[in-house]
């Protein structure tokens, strides 16, 4: 044990003397040292009761039925969060979260949550780390402290704890978290450092502007084609276009190089991929569901689930054309091989819709014969006898 | 169970916020939004208007434990309900007369997780409701808020192109049990006054 601590301390060293040599690379920003390690804070003060409470919020978290329970991804994700926290990394625990929004947070005491909506949406290690890197930022900064000394001077106590508490009502969460946010140069801080710990992570830093890029582009497909405030860190970290650019000349000063690691985080995601999807339908946000699906078939065309569901994203939303083009991507599924029953399912309903009962039955009988115990066979063969009669 | 606190506070807030009225459903005949009559077996808690969402909702162990919601003649175009003030950018809950029982399970299960909660389905299956060809369907779900497993049922069916549903959950282990029996018989009384 003693000599695990030897040797974070060295590691901590070693990575504040590189993280400091990668930041005076950046002429636009001051240097930059890591910290130590923190000690956990006196009981008495009130940075230690903030642990103490964020230390009985992750209890409950390891208990939390929301909690995803896949060992090996977590242990990956662990692994990205180590190398951005370098001599942090063992005050870093990883919690991913299934809940279908663009979000990560972390607490004072180490507790890093990552929601589920934001492992769908990074494209690669890269961009994950970019978010990651940029959460721990905060952390190594110590902002949520100022934040709560803030709320405090402000009388604002219970409020903020009640932000820190699990994420509730998200436009509850939303309104709270923006009442708190950090402060715009809090933002840009942990902005700059979180590119400093990708590139000495080894990731190419040019891939954080892009993770800003795609949540603009699918607020701008939410009602209203505004900035949405329909993921809670939209409330605090704005994807504004200014940002964008921001990172990415701070990325080109830090010049290029770095891997992105596609391959590998498609590989971890995968066996989860597909229930990541149906919590994404089930939101009901069509136009950004279809934003971010265009986005996934672009990068991988041949997978044939994608199409499924962006055909079913077309199919419950049925705007104008929107059954014609369903039908031609649950088509395309088909020709790939190994699409899911539900394929044929989607099918069989839009035909169904559009008063073709032969093809219908035909599709839904697919259907069964595929997933014979589905939940929703019940209903399936009520409309096959239909049919027959 | 885990005491839902925070679901009580949240609550309590939005109950204090719209002042929202409870009043007591005896057992018999019930009349909701002047529309549709259901058998009531045993007295009810009934919050007129939902908590600020419009809907009538009836409890019995108390709002934040279980909940039975009527949509009642919902029309093509309406919500099924508001959007919550202060979320921007969100698809609203529109009801279209053509919609297949799949697609109101849908409408359905974003409402449920909107606030992040999770669903799943456990059955969905044809039935007779309000005397139209409708459809039955069983779900379990975890609330976000306070973490607590719920199971859910609800009847529903377009009759003339307007929507009428209703949506019972409670948790899983001893409330669901207790009152689902009482709930299949109060849906399958159902009728729609003309």
């Amino acid at each position: 044990m003693k000599r695990r601590r030897l040797l974070a301390g060295a590691c901590a060293q070693c990575a504040a003397l590189a993280s400091a040599g990668a930041w005076a690379q950046s002429p636009a920003s001051a240097p930059w040292t890591a910290p130590a390690r923190f000690l956990r804070p006196e009981l008495t003060t009130d940075e230690g009761g903030l642990w103490s409470l964020m230390d009985r919020e992750e209890g409950r978290l390891r208990r939390s039925p929301f909690l995803i329970r896949d060992a090996a991804l977590r242990d990956y994700l662990q692994g990205i969060a180590c190398k951005l926290a370098g001599a942090h990394c063992a005050d870093v625990r990883v919690y991913p979260v299934r809940t279908p929004f663009f979000n990560a947070s972390m607490a004072p005491n180490g507790m890093l949550q990552i929601w589920s909506g934001l492992l769908l949406r990074a494209e690669n290690e890269a961009q994950l780390a970019a978010v990651l890197g940029h959460e721990i930022g905060h952390y190594l900064q110590r902002h949520t402290v100022d934040r709560l000394r803030d709320a405090k001077a402000r009388a604002a106590f219970g409020t903020f704890l009640a932000a820190f508490g699990v994420v509730g009502l998200l436009g509850q969460m939303a309104a709270l978290a923006s009442a708190f946010a950090f402060t715009r140069d809090q933002e840009r801080e942990a902005d700059a450092i979180g590119l400093a710990l990708m590139r000495d992570a080894g990731y190419d830093a040019r891939e954080a502007s892009k993770v800003w890029d795609n949540l603009r582009a699918e607020a701008a497909a939410a009602p209203g084609g505004d900035v949405a405030l329909g993921s809670p860190m939209f409330a605090t970290h704005p994807p504004s276009e200014e940002r964008s650019q921001t990172l990415a000349r701070l990325a080109a000063e830090g010049g290029p190089g770095g891997g992105v690691g596609e391959a590998e985080y498609a590989q971890k995601l995968a066996p989860i991929r597909f229930s990541l999807l149906e919590d994404e339908v089930k939101r009901g946000q069509y136009g950004e569901s279809l934003v971010l699906l265009d986005r996934m078939i672009r990068r991988a065309p041949e997978l044939s689930d994608q199409l499924y569901f962006r055909a079913e994203v077309r199919r419950l939303r049925d705007r104008e054309g929107d059954l014609d083009v369903a039908i031609a991507d649950l088509r395309q599924a088909t020709a790939l091989g190994n699409e899911p029953a539900q394929v044929h399912r989607s099918l069989g309903y839009i035909h169904q819709k559009r008063g073709q009962p032969a093809e219908a039955s035909a599709e839904f009988a697919r259907y069964i014969e595929l997933a014979p115990d589905a939940p929703d066979a019940g209903l399936i063969r009520t409309y096959l006898l239909q049919g027959q009669s | 169970m885990r005491i839902p606190y925070r679901a009580l506070v949240a609550l309590l807030a939005v109950a204090v916020a719209g002042c929202a009225a409870v009043s007591k459903v005896d057992s018999g005949e019930a009349l909701i939004r002047n529309r549709l009559v259901v058998q009531v077996a045993n007295p009810w808690n009934q919050f007129e208007r939902g908590l600020a969402d419009d809907t009538p909702t009836w409890t019995h162990e108390g709002i934040t434990v279980d909940a039975l919601q009527f949509y009642v003649g919902v029309r093509d175009g309406a919500l099924l309900a508001p959007t919550p003030s202060g979320r921007k950018g969100v698809e609203p809950l529109t009801f279209r007369a053509s919609m297949q029982p799949a697609d109101v399970m849908a409408l359905l299960q974003s409402l449920l997780t909107r606030d992040g909660s999770s669903f799943s389905l456990d059955r969905l299956e044809a039935t007779e409701f309000v005397g139209a060809r409708g459809f039955r369907i069983e779900y379990s779900m975890v609330r976000k808020l306070d973490e607590v497993r719920l199971r859910g049922v609800a009847f529903g069916a377009i009759r003339n192109g307007e929507l009428f549903l209703i949506n019972y959950s409670a948790p899983r282990l001893a409330f669901f049990p207790k009152h689902a029996a009482e709930v299949e018989a109060l849906a399958r009384s159902a009728k729609v006054r003309s």
